[in-house]
């Protein structure tokens, strides 16, 4: 009934004690069968690495450096970002402080542009003053020579009509001369 | 509705088991029998259920990689936790960089023995074959089961472990290079000085002529500890089935919580076999620390008895 048992107890008992010799019988362990049996496995293993683990395997693999890939890019993009940020920061604060630089030229070119025009006004101002007053001095010698000229003749006028003489040009001139001398006294 | 359908199944297989049993049929050898031969080479009915199940994954694996996805659904999905749940379990045994080399063989020997010894309990193995007819038929020999257990067969399971063992060789001595892997198997473990030096290498080399006596025995124990049980599942069921005696009809009913427990033990015994080769391997690759690794190593044996 129960066949292990019926193995075990039709089993012969060595003296010998071949217990090896015993176990391949009873469990019919025969090169034949056992490389036969290797040679199947072998096969089967083969296999099975080939055709059922290998693809698996290799999509696992590719997943794992996807996942590899991108947890890597997103460190590069964080890197980048913060790289990025400084890069801003830094290019704001120089665009601040040349604005600033700026501002302090144009100040400064403002107060001498300033100072600049005011120096060119002075001088157009004196210019003016000097021309104006170089025009007064003209203007005052050919009114004095005329006013000379108007009161020489008045003299010579005046003689001549006091005196009933036509005067001659010496008279005239010396006469002129005597006077303005006078009045210039 | 699934206990229904379980209970059926399981009735099935007592009433297909048992009318075969009444039909003549012989009781469970210890040996896989032989189906054909092509030339020296022989064909068992054990070697055929393996390669059932192998051609079973493979097409699996097929089906599941077909129309990979990078979001995975279905069979791609199950695929996937599987072997990446198995890829953990065993890089937590083996480390990083051994299971990345190894993978492959731990993977498929789990997935075989699992769906070998889960196969084996399908109505029809066993039961199903052709009657021996003619001159030299023993009278306790006439019927053929087409297919049989595939790890209830000694051969079956020595030719695994030999498998491991060349592989074995093969991996340690490459990661150790042949000098590192005698050192690893005789050479002192710590600093002596002196006459202690002399005593530690005498023990050391003592010791190693054990560990090589155990190495030796692996492969003998690996074989015996998964054919005995699977062996062993298989008789009690179909000695459960010929409790009933007359009441044939009712012999689906003595084996049913065997087949559950059945279940446990192909599990079990595919996780042995698979964490115990793993830890074999882990013990000649690792490179400091090899009184932890005996220590591993013994607690693994314990928890595998």
């Amino acid at each position: 009934m129960i066949s292990i048992f019926e193995t075990l107890a039709t089993a012969p008992v060595t003296d010998s004690g071949n217990v090896v010799l015993e176990i391949t019988k009873n469990f019919k362990v025969y090169w034949p069968l056992l490389i036969s049996q290797f040679i199947s496995f072998a096969i089967v293993i083969f296999l099975l690495k080939k055709f059922a683990f290998g693809p698996i395997q290799k999509m696992l693999e590719e997943r794992r450096s996807r996942i590899a890939d991108g947890e890597a890019k997103l460190i590069e993009i964080q890197r980048q970002l913060a790289e990025s940020e400084k890069t801003t920061a830094a290019a704001i604060a120089k665009a601040n402080e040349e604005a600033q630089r700026m501002v302090e030229e144009a100040k400064q070119g403002a107060i001498l542009f300033s100072e600049q025009k005011s120096q060119e006004a002075i001088s157009q101002a004196q210019a003016i003053l000097t021309k104006a007053e170089a025009a007064a001095k003209a203007d005052r010698d050919r009114l004095q020579t005329e006013l000379k000229r108007e009161f020489g003749r008045l003299i010579a006028a005046t003689t001549s009509q006091v005196t009933g003489k036509v005067l001659t040009d010496d008279d005239q001139r010396r006469i002129n001369e005597e006077a303005l001398a006078k009045v210039e006294a | 509705m699934r206990i229904a359908l379980t209970t059926l199944t399981l009735s099935l297989i007592g009433l297909s088991s048992a009318s075969a049993g009444a039909g003549g049929h012989d009781h469970l050898p210890a040996y896989a029998e032989e189906i054909f031969h092509a030339g020296p080479f022989i064909v068992t009915n054990s070697m055929l259920m393996v390669w059932i199940v192998a051609i079973f994954i493979i097409a699996c694996a097929q089906l599941a990689t077909r129309k990979m996805a990078m979001i995975p659904q279905g069979l791609q999905n199950f695929a996937e936790w599987l072997v990446e749940s198995l890829y953990d379990f065993l890089e937590g045994i083996l480390g990083k960089d051994l299971v990345k080399k190894t993978f492959w063989f731990f993977g498929s020997i789990f997935i075989l023995i699992l769906l070998t010894n889960w196969f084996g309990l399908i109505p029809g193995v066993g039961t199903f074959g052709w009657a021996l007819t003619g001159p030299g038929v023993e009278a306790h020999d006439k019927f053929r089961p087409f297919l049989r257990g595939g790890n209830a067969d000694l051969n079956m399971t020595i030719a695994m472990s030999l498998t491991f063992a060349v592989l074995w060789f093969y991996w340690a001595i490459r990661e150790n290079g042949l000098g590192g892997f005698f050192a690893h198997i005789f050479a002192p473990k710590g600093t002596f000085n002196g006459i202690m030096k002399v005593m530690m290498f005498l023990v050391f080399g003592f010791v190693g002529v054990l560990e090589l006596i155990s190495i030796a025995f692996r492969p003998v124990a690996l074989s015996f500890r998964l054919y005995g049980n699977i062996f062993a599942g298989e008789n009690i069921l179909e000695n459960m089935m010929l409790l009933v005696g007359k009441y044939e009809w009712l012999a689906w009913l003595p084996p049913l919580p065997f087949y559950f427990l059945e279940i446990l033990v192909g599990l079990v015994q595919a996780l042995v076999y698979t964490m115990l080769t793993a830890v074999f391997l882990r013990l000649i690759c690792e490179h400091d620390d090899h009184g932890h690794g005996h220590d591993e190593e013994n607690s693994i044996h314990k928890k595998a008895h």
